[in-house]
């Protein structure tokens, strides 16, 4: 097993045991929900096979759905995050060949690109999400206050874990 | 994308649309759902640690609940000599066979942030328990078992928007229907109650017994305010829930001996119609 391919088990692992085992039980303020497990997503290679990607990011769906008895939600959610990653990357970076070889993350993109590329991302996700499990107009003043307040939540969270991520590597 | 790809994303759309809508709320298949093996296994291993977390709380109510019951013990106690001072008769009676068995469990995974909200227990087909058995905890009703697997099962939360309980007001024969709509997990609402109903905030809402999922006169909740309706013959009250759903421990498993028989009765009603 190569380094990449060990990185993204130990990822898909941690951010699964972290998105059911406690990320699951969170309703900060009746609004804000951590969905953690998008991450998985964000920080995969720009380069990589785009069917791997959307196998990845279904199973970690599926497996979630799984622990959470919401059998399809979170599956549907990350597949659909996956097919529009590429677009959401390019749409703030410009087209480089020095940039298909990167993980996004703070140092390879810049806090600014990065935060703006995890945003939109996150923002993406948590809206697919609560407008699937809710499915319904009647409710989509709910939809709006969940997608708005798990976004940021989650987007604050990530951030944190990227900036602990960067220091101990920069430490080293 | 290519074609290779587009036909990958299609396909798994559609299994996740198919999951999404075929597996709805009765499916009886345990292999996606928390009560199969794997997660259940991992649920038990991180309740072992989480289960202590409340157990200040758990054990406040248990004490409530334990005082409220030897209370009514002792009450019952002086009834009965006073009834039996009172009656002279020889004849023994044995009495009828209890109606409901009850069967402890852990509750290993929960959720309440959902619009449908399901918790697994650690108690499965081995243990007697069948789909549409009724959960209680020491406070009152908690849900539904949906879903069995060996050792495991999945239990429907009263904290789902589309299930709905047969209620009543304690003490009358005022029979509403409890839905659940908003995410709050402390409260929920009893319509259809009728019109010329009278109750006090504070009554206590119960099971009406109306069916073989619940005995009657478990505490479901409290009346916290009436609801402006717009039909005319029933109005809606706000209650709020007797158990603390965010802090379930230990949950018992309603059988009743007589579901077959009645059930049967209903069977028979309804070929007859």
């Amino acid at each position: 097993m190569d380094n990449r391919t060990l990185h993204i088990a130990i990822l898909f692992l941690s951010l699964l045991a972290a998105q059911t085992l406690i990320c699951n039980h969170i309703l900060l303020f009746g609004v804000a929900v951590p969905l953690v497990m998008v991450y998985f997503i964000i920080r995969m290679p720009v380069n990589m096979n785009l069917i791997l990607l959307l196998t990845l990011s279904f199973l970690m769906g599926l497996s979630v759905d799984i622990f959470s008895d919401t059998p399809g939600l979170n599956a549907l959610s990350c597949t659909l995050t996956a097919a529009i990653r590429r677009p959401v990357f390019y749409a703030y970076v410009q087209h480089d060949d020095r940039m298909k070889e990167i993980i996004p993350n703070i140092i390879t993109l810049g806090m600014a690109v990065y935060c703006k590329y995890m945003l939109t991302l996150v923002g993406i996700f948590s809206f697919l999400v609560f407008s699937i499990e809710y499915f319904s107009f009647a409710d989509i003043r709910e939809v709006a206050l969940l997608t708005v307040g798990s976004s940021l939540l989650t987007f604050l969270l990530l951030l944190g874990l990227d900036s602990l991520i960067t220091i101990r590597r920069e430490r080293r | 994308m290519r074609y290779s790809t587009w036909f990958v994303f299609a396909f798994y759309v559609l299994v996740s649309l198919i999951l999404l809508f075929s597996f709805n709320t009765y499916q009886r298949s345990v292999w996606l759902t928390s009560a199969n093996a794997v997660s259940s296994t991992v649920n038990e291993a991180t309740s072992t640690v989480t289960g202590y977390f409340n157990l200040r709380e758990i054990n406040r109510s248990l004490q409530a609940s334990n005082a409220e019951l030897e209370n009514r013990v002792l009450n019952l106690t002086n009834e009965l000599q006073h009834i039996r001072a009172m009656i002279d008769d020889s004849v023994a009676y044995s009495g009828l066979p209890p109606r409901f068995g009850y069967v402890a469990a852990s509750v290993i995974n929960n959720s309440t942030r959902h619009p449908r909200n399901y918790f697994t227990i650690n108690r499965g087909q081995a243990d007697g328990l069948a789909p549409g058995m009724g959960v209680v905890d020491q406070n009152g009703v908690v849900g539904i078992v949906n879903v069995c697997g060996k050792h495991t099962a999945r239990v429907i939360s009263l904290l789902t928007k589309d299930q709905h309980f047969s209620v009543k007001l304690k003490g009358t024969q005022f029979v509403g229907s409890l839905a659940w709509k908003e995410n709050d997990p402390h409260t929920a609402w009893i319509e259809e109650i009728p019109r010329h109903a009278r109750y006090h905030i504070g009554d206590t809402i119960v099971t009406s017994g109306f069916s073989t999922t619940f005995p009657e006169g478990i505490p479901v909740g409290i009346v916290m305010s009436q609801v402006r309706n717009s039909d005319g013959n029933f109005f809606t009250l706000k209650i709020r829930l007797s158990s603390d759903f965010n802090n379930l421990g230990t949950v018992r498993i309603i059988k009743d001996n007589l579901k077959t028989e009645l059930d049967s009765l209903r069977t028979f009603d309804r070929k007859e119609e």
